[in-house]
Formats: structure tokens, sequence, C-alpha cells
């Protein structure tokens, strides 16, 4: 395990991009920093810049404006950054699958700037937040 | 104005007009030409006068349609003006956005999606399609065909962070700006604002959309009745119970069912506990935003009970899934009401403390009192609806005014402020929230037995209008069938979308510090807008977000240490 790894796994700071998610996603994401959840126990914490971020928590299947500004906020992480796609849309563009103003999913979006990126999937409509949680413990662990 | 009136009213522009049509006692529909519609419309606005609703575009194959939805709130009666634009190579229409702005929006949308003109329209760029959609396609126009391929115009080396299209306003280089969002802590949603700033004073306020326009008004048309509430429900994931019940009264309208009586209730009892949760939701993060995070922490809290409640009826925390055409697909089993009933009289604790703390803490007065006024006047313009309305002394209430499901029968007060400003829109939600306890125990109460469905074999042809009241404001589909088993056309009109638009008259002139309050205020839900904002990279943005909430919660401190904070005990809790 490369250092940058091992010092990536320790208290991940995330910052949280909405790229045309119904808001549930985003909604169950914001809980988990309230009293029920409180991840801050774990030294997670939602950041105001993927500058500051080790992971993105990206929801919402992309839509067409949203596409080129999550390239851009991929581009301005630190590397390496683990991205997850949150939810039923943003690991496969779900039920908005035939809208003409989508063209994600998430994974697809992220590895054309950046073909070794790593991705993971916490599906659910929306995911309830201890699988957000689970999710994210699962991914940190095989890194 | 009641019935009769209304009729008599109408009658006095029949000249205009090809024919009414009359479905039901408060279904009227109003056919004229293109060329007559302004002058109905501004009839209809100024003269009789009507709340305006929303406008809906259609392309019926021969000709374009644009209906324009009005609602007459004292009999809950819907007047609809379908203007005929029978020339389908240069579509145009007289736009009716110069005497009212609530039609600004929408006419920039039924532009984008359908490619009709709107002559002398104060603002014609483009609104909700992408920087990058090509010019001349029309979405929503029959013979379009889709998918469209994006030509992705970014540059391979930095990529351009402003959007170069039309729609965003060329920006005079001598005003500071301060761009508000996109990607901001904290606020679940993106946005983003343009604000042109005179000092400490904002002098104008714009806004760039289409960051979550997913198209669902054309993916509609490819589902079956059945299956488009699932998809309705994930409009909004705070408003997931009153988008399908809009829907449903639509299409059972269309279908002349009526659900049984026990469907009736539970679709009540699941409404109000979303009205909970979301406005619980709502005082929270407005207290984040003054710099009061221990109310954020309080009220998000107090929310988790009730949706663990909506999670043992319908199986899931929010996205409920739960009307259908016809009735409901999940029931409340009998065992849970002894639990609702109790986490209900605590819910019911909480809020009044919570309420209480608000009403009398100095520090939220000074802070929020006449602070982002939107003045009745104002409300009536930019045809606002739901908790922003009411806070500006708007009673309206499709609840009471057009009763749905079983809200007929309960006993429940509209709540209604009436100076408008940031206080009084939050007095307004929490009162709410304690109104909306009160209707689920009468709802428990009445709880009839019997089936929670009826079947439904088909949908004729024809159209119907159906609202709700969500908590942020009135719901309102539009369906057309033409006898299939698919929408021909399926209109969603969100809140939010006439809710927004009423910043340029609540937030110019205000502080910089007060303009996070102010937009949060209306409780914005932009996936309900289908929209979201942008990262700006303007060479001259002065201060993004979190330099904006700095302010806002420092204003919050200075006043705190001029005033003196209030004594709380841990008792009171």
């Amino acid at each position: 395990m490369s250092w940058k790894i091992w010092s990536l796994k320790k208290s991940v700071w995330v910052f949280h991009v909405n790229t045309g998610a119904c808001n549930n996603c985003d909604i169950e994401i914001v809980n988990l920093l309230t009293p029920k959840f409180d991840v801050e126990r774990f030294g997670m914490k939602l950041v105001g810049s993927p500058r500051h971020a080790d992971a993105l928590l990206v929801t919402g299947a992309v839509t067409a404006q949203a596409a080129p500004r999550l390239r851009e906020v991929y581009r301005q992480t630190s590397k390496p950054c683990v991205v997850f796609a949150i939810g039923a849309c943003a690991c496969g563009t779900g039920i908005f699958k035939s809208g003409y103003h989508i063209v994600g999913p998430v994974d697809k979006i992220i590895r054309e700037i950046d073909p070794n990126a790593i991705i993971a999937y916490v599906p659910g409509c929306p995911p309830k937040p201890e699988a957000m949680i689970s999710g994210v413990v699962k991914a940190l662990s095989v890194l | 104005m009641n019935q009769e009136e209304l009729n008599n009213r109408l009658s006095e522009i029949k000249d205009k007009l090809i024919d009414i049509e009359q479905q039901a006692d408060n279904r009227i529909f109003l056919l004229c030409e293109a060329e007559n519609s302004y002058a109905v419309n501004k009839f209809l606005f100024e003269d009789v006068p009507l709340r305006f609703v929303i406008a809906t575009g259609i392309d019926s194959e021969d000709c374009f349609e644009i209906l324009y939805h009005f609602s007459n709130d004292e009999t809950g009666c819907f007047v609809t003006v379908k203007a005929f634009i029978r020339d389908r190579e240069n579509p145009a229409i007289e736009s009716i956005a110069p005497f009212l702005p609530a039609a600004e929006w929408i006419e920039r949308e039924i532009h984008d999606i359908l490619g009709i003109d709107f002559t002398n329209h104060p603002d014609m760029r483009r609104l909700i399609l992408a920087d990058n959609w090509p010019e001349g396609v029309y979405p929503l126009r029959k013979d379009t065909k889709l998918p469209v391929r994006l030509v992705d115009d970014e540059p391979s080396g930095r990529p351009i962070v402003q959007s170069q299209s039309p729609a965003c306003r060329t920006v005079k280089l001598s005003k500071p700006i301060v761009a508000v969002g996109p990607f901001h802590p904290l606020q679940e949603e993106m946005e983003f604002f343009q604000l042109t700033v005179d000092g400490e004073i904002v002098t104008d306020i714009d806004m760039r959309i289409s960051y979550n326009h997913r198209g669902i008004e054309k993916i509609s048309e490819t589902l079956q009745f059945d299956q488009v509430p699932f998809l309705v429900s994930r409009i909004c994931g705070i408003c997931s119970a009153s988008h399908p019940l809009a829907y449903v009264n639509a299409v059972e309208e269309l279908a002349g069912v009526t659900p049984p009586d026990r469907a009736q209730y539970v679709r009540v009892i699941i409404n109000e506990l979303e009205r909970i949760h979301s406005h619980l939701l709502w005082v929270g993060l407005g207290g984040h935003f003054i710099g009061y995070d221990t109310v954020f922490m309080w009220a998000w809290k107090y929310r988790e009970p009730v949706l663990d409640l909506l999670e043992e009826i319908t199986g899931n925390r929010n996205n409920y899934g739960n009307v259908k055409v016809g009735g409901c697909r999940e029931d409340i089993p009998n065992e849970l009401i002894p639990k609702m009933l109790k986490e209900l009289d605590k819910l019911e604790k909480k809020t009044e403390m919570l309420t209480k703390a608000v009403l009398d803490d100095p520090v939220i007065h000074a802070r929020l009192k006449g602070v982002g006024t939107l003045s009745k006047e104002d409300a009536v313009k930019y045809a606002v609806t739901g908790p922003t309305a009411r806070g500006s002394g708007v009673a309206i209430d499709v609840r009471r005014d057009d009763p749905y499901a079983a809200y007929a029968d309960l006993d429940w007060k509209v709540i209604v402020q009436p100076e408008g400003d940031v206080f009084a829109k939050a007095v307004v939600r929490l009162l709410e929230v304690l109104e909306a306890i009160k209707i689920i125990r009468q709802a428990i109460k009445k709880l009839p037995d019997g089936p929670i469905a009826v079947e439904v074999k088909e949908i004729p042809p024809g159209e119907a209008c159906g609202r709700a009241e969500a908590p942020r404001g009135e719901t309102f589909h539009y369906v057309r069938s033409d006898g299939g088993n698919r929408p021909i056309r399926h209109k969603v009109r969100a809140p939010s979308f006439v809710n927004v638009p009423s910043f340029r008259a609540s937030c110019i002139g205000q502080h910089i510090a007060d303009v996070t309050i102010t937009l949060a205020a209306v409780d914005p839900c932009y996936s309900c807008t289908e929209r979201l904002a942008v990262v700006d990279g303007h060479n001259n943005v002065v201060q993004d977000y979190e330099a904006l909430l700095k302010l806002s919660r420092e204003k919050t401190a200075r006043i705190k240490k001029e005033i003196g904070t209030p004594q709380l005990k841990l008792e009171d809790f």
C-alpha cells in the first residue's frame, strides 16, 4: 500500500457533488452529519472545496449541463481521490436513463478524463444513510 | 368570487374566444386563436382577477397549443386558456410576461423545448437546456429525433468554467459581482446566483439554471399511466408524496375514478408526514444559515422518527411510491397506529419548544424581521405559492381551496402571516407543522376500514389538471391522454418554479449578509424546478458562498452581542 493510500484512509474528508439528483440522496448525505448517524465521529467531514477533499460523493444521473462541471470538480481534487457514486442514478442513470438531457452515468464521465479513477458504487433509491456508511467503509477497506 | 360571478365575467370576453368548454363546474377551458391570447390573459389576470398557475406548451401534430392555467382560489376553479398557433414553420405568440412576471420563466422554457417565439418577451435567454445543446433542436416536438448528440466543446487543457452560452447575461465589468454557488458546503443542492452589488447592497440578481434538468416530462410520455407515479416521485426527494398525488388527482379526474375512503385518508397521513419532515428540514437549514447550528442538529434529529414512520408504512424513508391511479399501494397497518400517536405526541412537544424558542429569541427577531420582504403585491405578481405566499399574507392553500384526498372532512387552519419577511415565513412553517400533527391525529381517528384501491381499466381520451399542496406550495400536473396507455403530454409545475423568481423582488436592496437567508426562505427546491447552478469563474467574483455564510453568521453574532443572548435552561428542553 502506498503511503498516499494509507493516509487517504484516515479521516476521509468528503465533498458533495449534485449532478442532477432528485435531492433525496443529497438530503440523506446531509443526514449523515446529524445526531442520529453522526459520521464526524469517524473523522469524516463534509468540506466546502474539492481541493480539501479525499473523496467525492456524487449523486444524480449527470445532466448535459452538469457534466463539464463534474469533470472540473474532479480535476480540482488532489489525487488519489475516491469517487463514490451514491444512488441508483449516479450508479447507472436509473429511472432517467432515457432522458434527452442525461449524459451520465457518473463513472463514464469521470473515466473520460481519468481512466484509472477509483470509483465505488452505493446503489439504492435513495440508499439509506447506513448503506452509505457501509459503502464507504467497504470501499476503503479494499483499497 | 363565486362560480356564478366568474362565469359572468368570463362571458364578457366571449367575442375573443372560439369556444368555452366546461368539463366540470370548476374546470373551464377557453379556446382562442394565438393573436387573442394576450388580451384574454390580460383580462383574466388584471380584471377578473385570477391567480396565474403556469403555462403548458403542446405539440399537437397540426398546430401548437399554449395552455395558460389560471386558478380562482375561492372556488378551486381552474380556468385554462387554450391558444392555438397554426403556423408550424414560424410559431409565434405574444408574450404575457410584460404584465405578468410569473410567466417569464415558463415562456423561456417553452421557447427552449418547443421553439415557440414569444414576441415582446423581456429576456428570451436560454433557460433549461444545456449550454452545448444545439440550436434549433426542440426536445418536446413530436418530430424531433432523440437522443441528440451533444458536442462537447471543452478544450483539452484548462476547462472553461464560465458558461459561454448566450443565456449567461453579459456582465458590466465596472460593477462588482458576487457569485453565490454552485457546489457549496452543507446545502444539499447546488444553486447559482449572480448578485450585482453596490457596496453592501444588492442591486440586481440573475440566475442560471438547467443543471438539474432531466427531461422528466418527455420520459413520462414513454411510460404507462401506472408507471408514471414512480417517475414523478423522483422529481424531488422531499416532495415525493405530493408530486404523485397531484398526478393521480389529474388522472383520476380524467378517468372519473374515485378511490376508496381508506385510500383517501392514507394519502392525507403520508402527505402530512412529508410536510412535517420537510418543514423541520427547512427550520434546521434556516438555523444553520444564521449561525444557529444547534437548531440545525435538533430539527434534523426530531425529523428522524417521522422518516422511520414513513419507512414502516411504505418501505422507504423517501420516494414512497405509495399512490397509484385508483388508490394506494400500501396500507397503514392498524398495529402501527399506537406507535404513530406516541411519536406524534413527542414531536408536538419538540416542535412547540422550537417554535417558542424562535418566537421568544430577541436575536432571531432582530436578525430576521424586515429581512427579505416580499410584499403582497409582488407575491401576486410573481404568483408565488405555499408558505412563501402565506408568509406574505396571500391566504391560498390547495388543501382548503380545491380539496383532494380527505382534506374536506378534516378540521384545521390555514396559517397566514401578513409581514412577508423571513421571520413570517419561518413562523408559517413552524405553525404548519403543528397543524399537520393535528390533521394526522384526526385522520388516524377517522381512518375507515375497507379496501385501499379500486381497479382502473382504461384512461379515456381527454385532458385534466390535478394539484396538491406540497410542503413548498402548490404542485400542479396537467395530463393529456389520447385513449392509449401512455400520456401524450404531461406537464409538471413544481412550487419552486414560481417561488424562485420572486428573489428579484425580495433580494434587491438587501444587504449581502442577508442574502443567504432570504434565498433560503422560500425553501427553494431546484430538482423540482429541474435546474441547478454553475461554477462561474468570472474574473471579478469577489465573494463565494462560504464568505457569504460567514458574513451572515457574523451579523447574527454582532446582534447577539448588542442585545445579549437569552438564557435558556436545560429544563426547557
